[in-house]
């Protein structure tokens, strides 16, 4: 696969992903799933002027612009999001009051609430502790599983690819690599990727675990 | 002291419904300034809109009357406080892009070439520099039924755009980066609130003064902001703090002789202390157990 034009892979995939075409074969997708209702996008941070009172509400509502809907399905929409993040009963909390793990809940909330078929993030776990980091990732992963929500979300941390996703797509120099975990995750893709060793073990249940340095390790 | 109000509402009654009118309308854009902590690009536009009159003095007095159309300079004068504050307030158009200018640089240009512009201009002229300080010094008083009809127009129409469109604005004000994933032209959204804070401020400016029009840009979104626990709630209340305080100010500078601007935008200060008093102590209430 080779995409048209250059630029930071996150912004690519959110707004050219309709260029990114094969070199080879055919990629299937349904060109419904890319209409703007039917995706979520999670930033990577969000530029709120902090002297500026907000509630989780408010907040999460924000997420519905462009889309038609009554009160009652708006709040329905909001309710759903939040309980889906894990901030049930938080919505008239004060936005600044929240934790940085909640406030990159309520991020998510904020793309849930348009009841996405993809959810794009971008860094979702930059500036979290571990605690959080894993929390926010295991509700991702419910959500995929639960409610067949693709999720795709960018990121540096190979261990947390390695970790949580199903596929991964490595783009480097204009490229994009990709494949299954097992197949896109190994050293020597890793090494054109990244220019450094990395390491790759996997598990007999499919699990890959990479680490810094040379060698593949199949347990 | 209000029936010495309403005595003097026959003669007055133009200028009072002028800053009524202004209050309201520059309230409403106000929220959107202090949202995007633009505060003093207000202000930028404000001397922007005032340089537009200087030149537009500076122009009827020394060029042929042929060459301005056939128009007088105190007709040009409030198209040309409209057209400098909107270039201005369109030059300050956050861009974000690496390797220009900060925005706050192009507004501190603006506000001080403005400022020294129009003095400069006008410098030669008494009258010019009269007219130049009574701008900067705001007096209210001299409105016509003209800028009332014309500011009764402009209410309703930002009233509706911003009715119509608030959870937009809130959402490309609060986060443009969202607004643009959701699909909205975020260029073209900066280029209108930066068009319509142009138009109303240099409309504003010429029937209030400088000082009236930017307090009552940013004093009732500063209060509202203090106030409310919700961005889009800073919508009605900043309007109605800003008429409220138009009216209790009228009312006192009336009854004790004093400069119905001023005494307003010295109003709304206090009362932004006291909103940030009110504010420390709800947060206190808040963080206590």
């Amino acid at each position: 696969m080779k995409r048209k034009k250059r630029g930071p892979a996150p912004r690519l995939l959110w707004t050219r992903l309709e260029e990114v075409w094969p070199q080879q074969g055919r990629i299937l997708t349904a060109p419904e799933l890319f209409r703007r209702e039917n995706l979520g996008f999670v930033p990577q941070r969000c530029d709120l002027n902090p002297t500026l009172s907000t509630t989780v509400r408010e907040f999460v509502l924000l997420g519905l612009v462009g889309l038609r809907g009554h009160r009652r399905d708006r709040e329905a929409r909001l309710a759903w999001a939040l309980d889906q993040a894990g901030l049930g009963g938080m919505a008239e909390k004060d936005y600044w009051s929240l934790s940085g793990g909640q406030r990159q809940r309520a991020l998510v909330a904020r793309a849930l609430v348009r009841r996405p078929r993809i959810l794009f993030l971008d860094e979702p776990t930059k500036g979290l502790d571990l605690a959080a980091e894993d929390a926010l990732m295991q509700s991702l992963t419910d959500l995929n599983r639960r409610e067949s929500l693709t999720v795709l979300f960018i990121t540096h941390d190979l261990t947390l690819a390695a970790r949580y996703a199903s596929h991964v797509a490595l783009f480097h120099n204009g490229k994009v690599e990709g494949g299954s975990i097992a197949d896109a995750m190994n050293p020597e893709r890793l090494l054109s990727t990244y220019g450094v060793p990395i390491a790759v073990s996997q598990e007999t249940a499919g699990k890959v675990t990479v680490s810094m340095g040379r060698g593949t390790d199949n347990q | 002291m209000i029936e010495n109000f309403l005595s003097s509402w026959h003669l007055f009654h133009n200028s009072y419904l002028a800053g009524w009118l202004i209050g309201l309308i520059l309230a409403l854009i106000g929220v959107l300034v202090v949202a995007r902590n633009q505060i003093f690009i207000g202000v930028a536009v404000s001397q922007a809109s005032a340089f537009g009159i200087a030149l537009t003095m500076w122009l009827g007095a020394e060029l042929p009357a042929g060459l301005l159309l056939g128009f007088n300079a105190e007709s040009l004068s409030p198209v040309m406080a409209v057209i400098f504050s909107m270039i201005a307030a369109l030059l300050t158009v956050p861009g974000g892009e690496t390797g220009k200018e900060t925005p706050e640089a192009i507004t501190g240009w603006v506000y001080l070439f403005a400022g020294s512009g129009a003095i400069l201009i006008v410098s030669h002229s008494p009258l010019g520099l009269e007219e130049i300080y009574r701008l900067l010094s705001s007096s209210i008083i001299g409105a016509s039924a003209t800028d009332v009809l014309i500011l009764t127009v402009l209410l309703l129409v930002t009233t509706i755009f911003v009715g119509t469109s608030h959870r937009r604005l809130l959402l490309f004000t609060l986060d443009p980066a969202m607004a643009a994933a959701v699909g909205m032209k975020i260029k073209l959204w900066g280029l209108l609130i930066s068009s319509v804070l142009g138009l109303a401020v240099g409309l504003a400016i010429r029937t209030s003064g400088m000082l009236y029009t930017f307090g009552c840009l940013v004093l009732p979104a500063l209060i509202a902001k203090s106030l409310c626990r919700e961005v889009r709630a800073m919508f009605l209340v900043a309007p109605l703090v800003s008429l409220g305080a138009g009216v209790l100010g009228f009312i006192l500078a009336n009854h004790y002789d004093f400069p119905p601007a001023q005494m307003t935008v010295a109003l709304l200060c206090l009362f932004l202390c006291l909103a940030w008093a009110w504010r420390r102590f709800r947060n206190d209430l808040i963080k206590s157990p």
